[in-house]
């Protein structure tokens, strides 16, 4: 334990450094990355062999203000979260250092690194609470320096919109927190964990639906995710990769541990699970089609793999609930792994689409085109993590999804409403991942290939060499982890074994089809290998000529007739009319000679627009209403506090 | 040993059976048709050539035939050809094997986007959403098989004596299961009514407008993969259909054969007598078939 906290001192010291050394700018980003990632180093060291093992480890707890304790311990369920965290926050690190370039913005710059370290450490802190003082402490933490990450930007007005909007959430959900805390402590009369269980079944499952809530809004479940869209287009890439890749899944460790404490008996746990999961895999991938802003596409890509947890998570709960251990076995490590799963693609996406954007200045996928031949690097990983997370085989995000599909259809011998839960999580994870193939092929279909569609888009080259170093590094292990998952998906049955039905689960029963896994990824690859080398025989000797695209007879072709992301994503979005609106606005051809011809679309999500209008717009109005109560005289505010205390010593 | 043979033979075979679409089609012609060894020459000559490659493509347009063909090629060896044990196979390898018919299907989109035509954009954007349904609609089919045998793998569908067949007791529900089948077969192999590959206009095709600018060696690959593809939806079904179940090798293999080439002539009759959907009409064609094998899904519930 004490290692874990010499790993935290090193980031929170890479931090500080950070900000001491601001202005010597590659020497403080040197002095901070290396320190901040021999922390994080450290950490894993002390993570992973103790997630294969399964060896225990004594928990601490420290005095605070004398009256709170503060406690510390990492089960298997635990160390399986830290180690996203100390695995991709050195990576964003080392992006970074090419990342963020500008020397004018060295005092920001130092604090960006400092707020990074404290994020880094507090979701650690998170993960290894075992109280709620705790709990709410380190949670509080994380949320403030991920909005200070946010609004980096902070003189961009869009850019501080955001920040508001994801501070909202935030402090909105973590209330939801303390009211699932509240309910619990009135039961049991204590700060600890173990308080949960005690409870009956009723409060328990609404304690379930507060941290549901709570937790929710961080992770960015549907339709908790408004605030995604836009802050991780306002963050800087590094910070969305880890926002993104992390920040969002330590919501999910939320569910996951309060799940467990409650230990729950229903069935209800698992199905409200796979509803949310179902609802916001399919409309997360539907929302991101309509994107044109590649960060935002992102981010609803988050909100879809997360959906895909959700569902993974839910069978488990399920197969628990109703005593079939394969299906919560295999649902609970496919939940977990894909947690990992994501963090690797989806910061390595990122990633790139900083790296594209940074490059090209402009963030919108219909203006870009070609770019694999001019960052080949940059490109090649980026396609990597598109099929990654189209859960393609032989890459990491099949794995998981495996696993899921798996559990779901042993789900299906369960009578009942249960079999059609299991059901639906199949056909939804079927529709999940050809919809993200779609979006996928979009996204690398318009941005790195085909010409450039808009010639006013300066000329781009390869990123810098420690972002292409990060990516490079997060796309072999996709690759790895789906060819060889054995280790992982271990460490996945390891952890899971945390819930007490499926304690005895034998890893052994899974390695067997883990191996046929790998061995078929491997055929694949062997074929893909045969086939090229037959393939290069027969043009040995053979003219390959260059020319222009086939225009079917059109001789004047342009780019600017290529196909767009908006028109290649059309018809999808069109199939799913009733949950999104698109805005489509069409200044056409009116005169014999057509001027200033425009188009433009806006897909709008249903979920923000009526949050707006039923939520945010009368409590708005309501407020307005209250605005003498704000006069700017301090005389009576300090006459407003003497009467809040007076009132509260009333109920004493 | 019969399992080498048995793949070898499907794989040799793949070619011809095509052929008989067309003869079907030229017949209700009033015409004679290709030779039937014109899927063998179509090779032959498309292998001797160079190719032609567009300005603007990478490597990624270089890819997508051999990633789309080796999945194809794949399948093959995961399917049990005339009921005998395939070469490879475990329980679970059926949503491996639709995943990587989808890892095929994402680079042949990739390759067609490459090219910057906007043809070719047009058919890959069509080729993504109609596949994205059919998808759905083998995972009900999955569900249902799962439902009836409790197995997942072609190998335990379809080999041993508990096999999935039309005869059995569960005979009603895999009608249904054809009838989708079929209708996930003509989608996925860009026939008539969902695509026609013989239209005269790229602005009505889907799959064929995606490989306009490929040629040689390369089109060789697309074609070959997409024969493996057809032979291996109609082997599917013909397991399904297949009431022949005789002790001699040999003659089961003439049987179905004889039930795949029924199959191949049944396609050759739609395309003859209908004509392609509007693009806007497919999706609810495709989606016909997912409600049907749900409903049989549903009706499990009461039976089993």
């Amino acid at each position: 334990m004490d290692t874990l906290f010499v790993a935290l001192a090193l980031i929170l010291a890479g931090g500080v450094a950070g900000l001491c050394l601001a202005r010597q700018f590659t020497f403080m980003k040197l002095v901070t990355i290396a320190t901040t990632s021999v922390g994080c180093g450290i950490g894993l060291v002390f993570t992973l062999p103790r997630l294969l093992s399964g060896v225990a480890v004594p928990a601490v707890s420290y005095r605070w203000l004398h009256i709170f304790t503060l406690s510390f311990n990492v089960d298997s369920i635990a160390l399986f979260f830290l180690l996203p965290i100390f695995l991709i926050s050195p990576l964003a690190l080392l992006y970074s250092f090419n990342y963020l370039e500008n020397r004018e913005k060295k005092i920001r710059v130092g604090v960006n690194y400092f707020f990074f370290a404290v994020l880094v450490a507090s979701m650690a802190l998170v993960v290894m609470a075992t109280n709620m003082i705790t709990f709410i402490l380190a949670w509080e933490v994380m949320s403030l320096s991920s909005f200070f990450l946010v609004i980096y930007d902070y003189q961009v007005k869009a850019n501080r919109q955001a920040g508001y909007l994801y501070f909202i959430f935030a402090q909105g959900g973590a209330m939801f927190i303390f009211a699932a805390f509240a309910l619990v402590y009135s039961h049991s009369a204590s700060f600890d964990f173990a308080g949960f269980a005690a409870i009956d079944d009723f409060t328990k499952l609404i304690a379930f639906l507060l941290i549901l809530i709570g937790c929710g809004s961080k992770a960015g479940i549907l339709p908790l995710h408004i605030w995604l869209p836009y802050a991780h287009p306002a963050a800087p890439s590094h910070v969305s990769a880890v926002m993104s890749g992390v920040m969002i899944k330590i919501g999910i460790y939320g569910i996951v541990r309060f799940y467990l404490l409650l230990a729950p008996t229903a069935v209800i746990f698992g199905q409200i699970t796979i509803a949310l999961g179902i609802l916001s895999g399919i409309l997360g991938v539907v929302y991101a089609l309509g994107q044109h802003d590649i960060k935002r596409l992102l981010a609803y890509h988050s909100v879809e793999n997360i959906g895909i947890i959700l569902l993974g998570l839910g069978v488990g709960m399920l197969g628990a609930a109703s005593g079939n251990k394969t299906m919560a076995a295999f649902g609970f490590a496919g939940g977990l792994l894909h947690v990992l799963n994501h963090s690797l693609f989806k910061s390595l996406l990122f990633m790139g689409a900083g790296a594209v954007i940074q490059q090209t200045g402009t963030a919108m996928i219909d203006r870009l085109g070609g770019l694999l031949k001019k960052m080949p690097l940059t490109g090649k990983c980026f396609l990597v993590g598109s099929i990654s997370i189209s859960g393609l085989p032989p890459f990491n995000g099949f794995i998981s999804e495996f696993l899921i599909y798996y559990g779901a259809f042993y789900g299906l011998s369960l009578s009942g409403v249960s079999f059609i839960f299991s059901a639906l999580v199949i056909i939804s994870l079927a529709i999940i991942g050809g919809l993200a193939a779609t979006c996928f092929s979009k996204v690398v279909g318009i941005v790195f290939l085909g010409e450039p569609r808009d010639v006013s888009v300066p000329s781009a080259s390869e990123a810098g060499s420690s972002m292409v170093l990060a990516q490079v590094v997060l796309a072999v292990t996709c690759f790895v982890i789906g060819v060889w998952p054995d280790y992982l998906v271990r460490a996945a049955f390891h952890a899971s074994r945390a819930i007490p039905v499926i304690a005895d689960f034998e890893v052994t029963r899974v390695m067997p089809i883990m191996v046929n896994v790998s061995r078929t990824a491997a055929l694949f690859l062997f074929l893909l290998v045969v086939v090229t080398v037959v393939r290069k025989l027969f043009y040995v000797a053979k003219d390959s000529s260059q020319a222009g695209t086939w225009g079917c007879g059109f001789t004047q072709p342009t780019v600017r007739m290529q196909y767009t992301g908006t028109s290649y994503a059309d018809s999808v979005l069109d199939f799913f009319r009733p949950f999104v609106k698109i805005q489509k606005k069409y200044a056409g051809i009116n005169n014999i000679f057509p001027e200033g011809v425009s188009y433009d679309t806006h897909t709008e999500d249903i979920f923000a627009s009526g949050l707006n209008r039923f939520i945010a717009r009368p409590i708005t109005s309501l407020l307005e209403r209250l605005h003498w109560i704000q006069h700017g005289n301090i005389h009576l505010y300090i006459g407003y506090i003497v009467l809040t205390i007076m009132v509260l010593l009333c109920f004493l | 040993m019969e399992s080498i043979l048995s793949f070898c033979f499907a794989v040799l075979l793949a070619p011809l059976f095509p052929v008989v679409i067309q003869k079907v089609k030229a017949g209700f012609a009033g015409k004679q048709g290709p030779p039937w060894l014109i899927n063998y020459y179509t090779v032959a000559k498309l292998l001797r050539k160079g190719s032609v490659y567009s300005t603007s493509t990478s490597f990624v347009f270089k890819l997508g035939p051999v990633v789309s063909f080796a999945a194809s090629l794949l399948l093959l060896l995961f399917f049990p050809w005339v009921g005998i044990a395939p070469i490879c196979s475990f329980h679970g390898d059926v949503i491996m094997l639709f995943y990587l018919m989808g890892m095929g299907r994402f680079f042949t989109i990739l390759a067609a986007l490459d090219t910057a035509s906007p043809f070719e954009g047009m058919g890959a954007a069509r080729e993504a959403f109609f596949s994205v349904l059919a998808e759905a609609s083998i995972f009900c089919v999955l569900i249902l098989f799962f439902r009836l045998t409790g197995s997942l793998s072609f190998a335990e569908f379809f080999v041993g004596t508990s096999v999935l067949n039309l005869m059995d007791a569960h005979g009603a529900l895999l009608l249904l299961v054809v009838v989708a089948l079929y209708i996930v077969m003509l989608t996925e192999n860009s026939r008539v009514p969902v695509d026609d590959p013989a239209t005269h206009l790229e602005l009505t095709m889907i799959h064929e407008v995606m490989i306009l600018d490929n040629s040689g060696p390369d089109l060789a690959l697309i074609e070959i993969g997409s024969w493996f593809k057809l032979l291996f939806y109609s082997a599917f079904i013909t397991s399904l259909i297949n009431p022949f179940q005789a002790d001699n090798v040999l003659v089961n293999g003439l049987f179905f054969y004889a039930v795949v080439t029924f199959i191949y002539i049944t396609i050759g009759v739609v395309e003859s007598i209908t004509a392609r959907y509007r693009m806007d009409v497919v999706p609810k064609f495709i989606l016909t078939s997912s409600i049907l094998v749900f409903l049989g899904t549903i009706l499990t519930l009461g039976f089993i």
